[in-house]
C-alpha cells in the first residue's frame, strides 16, 4: 500500500491499518477510536477510509457511530469510496429493527454531501418520513434540507410529502423539526414552502403545549415572521403563547415576547394590550438579571429596539439596569447605554447619581463611556445641565495624568458650554480645566481645548500664551485641531488685538502651509475678511447666545419602517449588531410587504401615528451634515441674522447619534 | 443552524471539533483561538463576527465551548443550547468538566453531540434522557436486543412526557424540597435602597412510583386572591415573575395560577422565580472610613443581623474593601476572625455562625505604603456573602405539596428552606 512509508506519521497510520484489520473486535474498536483521536487534532488519516469501512459489519452501535462519524468527514474527499457504505446505510434504514440505528443511518447518510450518492438516499428517506416511529420521523424530517442543499433537482417529491405531513403529522416534536427543516429549506430555495392555514396554526399552538424546549422555540420563532389575518386571530395565538412566558428556558420566554410584541399592532382592544404589556414586563425584567451573563447580554442588546417601540414596558424600571461591580464589562457597556435611552424628564437625576458612582470605576474606557453618557443626558434635559457639570468637574479636579477618561471630559465640557455658555461660571469650572489642558492628546479633544481656549480668552489668566504654544506645534496637529486652533486664534486676536498680533500673524503664516486644503481655504477666509472687515469678523466668530441653546437629539436606533422587521427577527445576530438581517446577509430577502404601519406604545397610550414620526425624521434629513458649526463661516455674505439661524440648525447634527 | 461545535482549552487548543454543515473550516475556529488567546481579557462579547462567520461561545472554568454559524440564528437559543450542552457533560462527569475529562471521555462527547445536535438543530438536550441509551462504553447488550424496550424509549423521547421514563418504582416513595433564594441588593453610600431583588428557585428531588401528579402551592398573593377563604391579613406575597421547568402544565397555571406537574425521576429544579416587594433584608450594615492621619485609615464596621431571634445566619463572609497599597492592617473583631487579604484587596470577616438580632462590629486600622503615584483610590462596594438556613428573605413559604398517584401511595415530603447572598453590596 502508498502509505507504507517511513516517517513518523507514516508509521503511525500503518500501525492502525493493521489493528483495524486486526479479526479481534476489540482490537479494531480501539484503532477506531484512535482514528477518531487523530481526527480531531486536525491530521489527515483519510487513506484509512477503506480499512474503516469495512468494519461496518459488526452491529456495535457505539462503534457505528464512531465509524458514520469518520465517514461523514471525508465523505467529500472520498466520494468513490463512499459509494461502498450505501449498501450498509440502506441495510440500516430498511432491514434494522432498532429505531435508534434506522435514525442513526438516515441522519449520516444525509451528510455524506455527495452528489451522485444522494440518488440512492431518496427512496429510504421517503421511507422514512412515514416510518411508524416518531424518533425515525423527526431525523428523516430534518435529512431533508442536508439533501436538498447539495442536489435541490431531486427533491421536489419530498418537499410535497413535506407539505402533506404538516397537515396530518400528530406528534409535537417531528412537528416542530419539521417546521424547522422546512424553514430552512425556504431559505435555500428562496420560495415558500409552509403554508399556514387556520388549521395549521391551531395544530402548531397544541404541539407548542407538548414538545421539547427547542422544538417550542422553532414554533413561536416560526409564527413570530406570520402576520395574523385579523385581531382575532391574533389575540388567539397571544393568549396560546402566554404560557410560555413562564418557561424555564430563557429563549423560549423571549420568543414568546416577541410574537406577543409583534402580534400587539394587530389588536383592537386597548385594554387587553395595555394588561399584555403588564404582563410581558416582568418577563423580559426576569431575563435582565438572567445568571448567565452571554444569555443577559443578548437580551440586554435587543432592549434598545424593545424600548424605542415599547417605552411603556419599562416605566419607572430604569433601576433595573444600573450596573453591578462586578459584571462583565461588555453588560455594563450595555446597560450604560439603555440608561441614557431610557433616560426622561422625571429620572434624569436618578440617572446621573448613579453614574456618578461609575466615574470612580477602574476600567478608564468604561469611565469614559459614563462621561459620555452624562454628557449626553445634559444635552437633552437643560435642567440636568448643572448637575452634570458638578459631576464632571468633580471628576477634574482628580485627574493626574492623560488617559481615555480626560479626553473625553474635555470633549464633553465643551459640549456643554456650548450648550449653556454661562456654565463657565459654575464650580469655577474654567479654572480647573485650564489647569488640566495637558492631558489633552486626542484630536478631539485637543480641538475641544483650543475652543474652550478661544472662547473664554477673557476668562482664563494666562490665555494668550496657552494659544502661543499650541500655535508653536501648529503644522503637526490634526486637521480637526487645525481647523479650531485658527478659530480660536482669531477669536483672542479680536478680545486682544494688540496682544495677539504677531500670534495671528504666525498663526496665519503656518496655517497658509498646511497640507489640508480646509484649512488652507479657512486661512484665506479669515487673512482677506480680517484685513477689508474686522467688525464683520467679530460678529461672525464671536457670536453669543443668550441663554440654554436647544439641542435637538434623536436617539433612536431604528427607523421607523424598519421597527417590524426588526421585531420578527429579535434574538438573532443581525438584531444583536442592531442590524436587519438583509443588512449582515446578502443572501436573505426581507418581506417588505407591511401594510401595517408600526405603532409606538407609550406610557401616555397615545399612539404616535408614523407618518408623523418620519416627518421628524425626513426633517432631520434634509439638514446638511456638519461637523463643526464653525464651518458656516463660509455664509458670510449675510451675516447676523442668517448666522444665527444656521448657526442654530446646525448645532442639531453636531453631537453622534448614540 | 450551528454549523460547528468545539471545546477549546485555554491554550488555543482543540479538544472536540465536530462539523455539521458544510460551510465551516478547520482553519476558521483555529483563527478565532489565536483571537481569544491574544484577548484573553473578559471584555469580549460573547459573539464575536469575523468575515460572515459568527462565533458563539461560553467559558466554563478553563473549557471554552464554542458554536459557530453562518446564518442569522436566534443567538440566545445557541447559547443556552451551550449551557445545556455543558450540563449533560457534567452529569455525564459526576459534575465536572474539565480539559482531562474531555480529552479521557472524548468518543462519549463525540456521540452525546451527535444526538443533541442534527444538521446543527437542537434535539433531544436532557442529561437524563441521554443517559437512557448513551453510556460510556456503550449501553447494555440487552437494550438493544430488545426491540419492545427501544420503541417504548423512542415513544418517550419523542413523547409529551418526555422528561418521565414509565415504569419507575421505589420502595419508599419520597420527595426533597429545597427553597433557596438569593438576595441581589444594592445599596448607595447614603444607606438608601438602590436595588432589591430576591431570585428564588425550588429544587426537588423526587423518588416516586409511577407516574405521580403532584401539586405546589406557595403563598402566592394572586392564588391566594382567588381561593376566598383566605383572609386579608393573610394575603400572600407579591411575586414578580416565575418560570417553570418543562415538566409544569404551563396552559393550566396561565388559567388557574396553580402549579401541576409530573416530576422527572431524581434531582431537578422546578421553578426560579423573582421577587422585588417586601424584602426582609437580613443585614443592615454602618461603615466608616476615616484617614486618622497621613497614611494611616482606620475603618469601622457595624453590622446588625436583623432577622429572628432563633435564627442563625452562617458562613458569613464580609469583604471590606481596602486601598491597593495597604501594608500593615491591624483589626479587632467582636467575633469571628479579620483577615487582610492581599489578593482580593480586602478585608476579609468570617463569622461561622451569627444569631438575629444581634450587633457586631469591626475596627481596622490600616498602614497606608507609600506609591509612585497617587492614585485616587476606586472604593468596590463592600459585599457580603451568608447562608441563612429556615428562612426566606421574601417570606415565600409552602403551602402544601400533594403528590397524586394512582396507586394511591404515601409520600414522605421533606423541604428546607434557605437564604444566601447574591450580589449582596453596600457602596461606600
Amino acid at each position: 500500500m502508498a502509505y507504507f512509508g517511513n516517517n513518523q506519521q507514516r508509521g503511525e497510520l500503518q500501525e492502525l491499518y493493521i489493528d483495524l484489520n486486526d479479526l479481534n473486535f476489540e482490537k479494531k474498536k480501539e484503532a477506531i477510536k484512535k482514528v477518531i483521536a487523530y481526527m480531531t487534532v486536525g491530521k489527515d488519516v483519510s487513506q484509512l477510509f477503506q480499512s474503516v469501512i469495512k468494519c461496518l459489519e459488526f452491529q456495535d452501535i457505539e462503534m457505528k457511530k464512531l465509524i458514520y462519524l469518520y465517514i461523514v468527514n471525508y465523505s467529500r474527499q472520498k466520494p468513490d469510496d463512499a459509494i461502498m457504505v450505501i449498501q450498509n446505510f440502506r441495510k440500516d434504514v430498511r432491514k434494522s429493527e432498532n429505531p435508534l440505528v434506522r435514525a442513526l443511518a438516515i441522519r449520516t447518510f444525509g451528510c455524506l454531501r455527495v452528489p451522485k450518492l444522494n440518488e440512492y438516499l431518496i427512496e429510504p428517506l421517503k421511507d422514512c418520513i412515514q416510518d411508524d416511529d416518531p424518533y425515525v420521523r423527526k431525523t428523516a424530517v430534518l435529512c431533508v434540507p442536508k439533501v436538498f442543499e447539495v442536489s435541490p433537482e431531486l427533491c421536489p417529491a419530498i418537499l410535497e410529502q413535506l407539505q402533506k405531513l404538516l397537515e396530518k403529522e400528530s406528534n409535537a416534536l417531528v412537528l416542530a423539526n419539521l417546521i424547522q427543516s422546512m424553514r430552512e429549506i425556504e431559505v435555500l430555495y428562496g420560495k415558500q414552502l409552509i403554508i399556514l392555514n387556520p388549521k395549521i396554526i391551531q395544530k402548531l399552538l397544541l404541539a407548542v403545549d407538548e414538545c421539547i424546549e427547542w422544538g417550542q422555540i422553532f414554533i413561536l420563532d416560526y409564527l413570530a415572521t406570520h402576520d395574523p389575518v385579523d385581531s382575532k386571530q391574533a389575540e388567539t395565538i397571544i393568549e396560546r403563547s402566554l404560557p410560555r412566558l413562564s418557561h424555564i428556558n430563557p429563549t423560549v420566554t423571549f420568543c414568546a415576547v416577541k410574537l406577543i410584541l409583534k402580534y400587539l399592532d394587530y389588536l383592537d382592544n386597548g385594554d387587553l394590550v395595555k394588561n399584555l404589556c403588564k404582563k410581558i414586563s416582568p418577563s423580559i425584567i426576569s431575563l435582565l438579571s438572567w445568571n448567565q451573563p452571554e444569555i443577559q447580554y443578548t437580551i440586554l442588546r435587543n432592549i434598545s429596539l424593545i424600548l424605542q417601540k415599547f417605552p411603556i414596558l419599562f416605566e419607572n424600571e430604569v433601576k433595573v439596569f444600573f450596573c453591578s461591580f462586578n459584571e462583565p464589562y461588555y453588560i455594563k457597556y450595555e446597560k450604560l447605554e439603555i440608561m441614557v435611552r431610557i433616560c426622561d424628564s422625571k429620572n434624569f437625576l436618578q440617572v446621573l447619581n448613579e453614574l456618578k458612582i461609575y466615574i470612580n470605576e477602574a476600567d478608564p474606557h468604561f469611565v469614559r463611556k459614563t462621561i459620555k453618557s452624562i454628557g449626553k443626558i445634559a444635552i437633552m434635559y437643560d435642567k440636568a445641565l448643572q448637575e452634570a457639570v458638578t459631576i464632571l468637574i468633580e471628576f477634574a479636579k482628580n485627574v493626574q495624568q492623560a488617559n481615555e477618561p480626560v479626553q473625553e471630559l474635555f470633549i464633553q465640557m465643551q459640549i456643554l458650554y456650548r450648550k449653556n455658555r454661562y456654565l463657565y461660571k459654575s464650580n469655577d469650572s474654567l479654572k480647573i480645566l485650564f489647569n488640566i489642558l495637558e492631558y489633552a492628546n486626542e484630536p478631539e479633544a485637543k480641538s475641544a481645548c483650543a475652543w474652550i481656549v478661544g472662547e473664554f480668552a477673557e476668562f482664563i489668566p494666562k490665555s494668550v500664551e496657552k494659544m502661543q504654544e499650541y500655535i508653536d506645534h501648529f503644522l503637526l496637529e490634526d486637521r480637526l485641531v487645525q481647523l479650531q486652533l485658527l478659530t480660536s486664534g482669531v477669536k483672542l486676536y479680536i478680545k486682544y488685538p494688540s496682544l495677539c498680533s504677531a500670534l495671528i500673524q504666525q498663526l496665519i503664516n503656518s496655517a497658509k502651509d498646511s497640507f489640508n486644503p480646509d484649512v488652507r481655504d479657512r486661512t484665506y477666509i479669515y487673512w482677506r475678511l480680517l484685513s477689508t472687515d474686522p467688525e464683520l469678523v467679530k460678529n461672525l466668530v464671536c457670536y453669543q447666545v443668550k441663554g440654554s441653546q436647544q439641542f435637538q437629539k434623536d436617539i433612536r436606533l431604528w427607523e421607523t419602517k424598519d421597527l417590524i422587521i426588526a421585531l420578527e427577527n429579535m434574538g438573532s445576530i443581525s438584531n444583536l449588531f442592531h442590524k436587519l438581517p438583509n443588512q449582515l446577509y446578502k443572501n436573505i430577502k426581507v418581506r417588505n410587504n407591511h401594510q401595517k404601519e408600526a405603532k409606538i406604545y407609550k406610557v401616555d397610550d397615545k399612539l404616535e401615528s408614523p407618518s408623523k414620526e418620519q416627518q421628524i425624521k425626513n426633517d432631520q434629513q434634509n439638514q446638511p451634515p456638519q461637523q463643526n458649526q464653525d464651518l458656516d463661516l463660509l455664509n458670510f455674505e449675510e451675516p447676523a441674522s442668517n448666522n444665527n439661524q444656521s448657526n442654530n440648525k446646525n448645532k442639531i447634527d453636531v453631537y453622534d447619534l448614540i | 443552524m450551528i454549523s460547528s461545535l468545539s471545546f477549546i482549552n485555554q491554550k488555543g487548543e482543540i479538544l472536540i471539533y465536530r462539523v455539521y454543515k458544510d460551510d465551516i473550516n478547520r482553519n476558521e475556529i483555529i483563527q478565532f483561538c489565536a483571537k481569544m488567546i491574544a484577548t484573553k481579557e473578559n471584555k469580549e462579547s460573547p459573539i464575536i463576527n469575523i468575515d460572515q462567520t459568527s462565533f458563539i461561545h461560553i467559558s466554563i472554568k478553563d473549557i471554552i465551548i464554542l458554536a459557530t454559524t453562518k446564518i442569522d440564528v436566534n443567538v440566545a437559543m445557541v447559547l443556552e443550547f451551550l449551557y445545556q450542552l455543558t450540563k449533560i457533560c457534567k452529569a455525564y462527569f459526576q459534575g465536572n468538566l474539565d480539559e482531562n475529562c474531555i480529552r479521557k471521555s472524548f468518543v462519549l462527547i463525540y456521540e452525546i453531540l451527535d444526538e443533541v445536535l442534527d444538521y446543527g438543530i437542537p434535539q433531544i438536550a436532557d442529561a437524563n434522557l441521554l443517559q437512557k441509551f448513551i453510556q460510556e462504553g456503550g449501553i447494555q447488550q440487552e437494550t438493544t436486543i430488545n426491540i419492545e424496550r427501544l420503541r417504548q424509549l423512542t415513544y418517550t423521547l419523542t413523547g409529551a412526557i418526555s422528561w418521565r421514563p414509565a415504569g419507575l418504582y421505589y420502595e419508599k416513595n419520597e420527595i426533597y424540597l429545597d427553597i433557596i433564594e438569593s438576595v441581589n441588593l444594592l445599596i448607595s453610600r447614603k444607606g438608601t435602597v438602590l436595588r432589591s431583588e430576591v431570585v428564588g428557585s425550588i429544587e426537588l428531588r423526587s423518588k416516586l412510583t409511577g407516574m405521580p401528579e403532584c401539586q405546589i402551592g406557595m403563598n402566592d398573593k394572586l392564588l391566594m386572591g382567588k381561593q376566598a377563604r383566605y383572609n386579608k391579613q393573610n394575603s400572600g406575597i407579591t411575586i414578580d415573575d416565575m418560570k417553570f421547568h418543562a415538566c409544569v402544565g404551563l396552559p393550566k397555571f396561565e388559567k388557574d395560577r396553580i402549579i401541576t406537574f409530573i416530576p422527572p425521576d431524581g434531582h431537578f429544579q422546578l421553578m426560579s422565580y423573582r421577587i422585588s416587594e417586601n424584602i426582609n433584608i437580613p443585614f443592615k450594615v454602618n461603615a466608616f472610613y476615616s484617614e486618622i492621619r497621613e497614611n494611616k485609615l482606620e475603618i469601622r464596621l457595624k453590622i446588625k443581623s436583623i432577622y429572628d431571634q432563633n435564627i442563625y445566619g452562617t458562613n458569613i463572609i464580609v469583604k471590606i474593601p481596602v486601598p491597593k497599597n495597604s501594608v500593615n492592617v491591624i483589626s479587632a473583631s467582636s467575633i469571628g476572625k479579620a483577615k487582610h487579604e492581599v489578593e482580593e484587596q480586602s478585608v476579609i470577616w468570617r463569622i461561622k455562625k451569627l444569631q438575629g438580632d444581634v450587633e457586631i462590629s469591626l475596627n481596622c486600622e490600616i498602614q497606608l505604603g507609600l506609591t509612585t503615584r497617587e492614585e485616587v483610590w476606586s472604593k468596590p462596594p463592600l459585599k457580603i456573602e451568608f447562608q441563612i438556613p429556615m428562612f426566606t428573605a421574601s417570606g415565600l413559604r409552602v403551602r402544601f405539596l400533594k403528590v397524586m398517584e394512582k396507586s394511591g401511595y404515601r409520600t414522605n415530603k421533606w423541604i428546607k428552606y434557605l437564604t444566601k447572598g447574591g450580589e449582596y453590596q453596600h457602596r461606600l
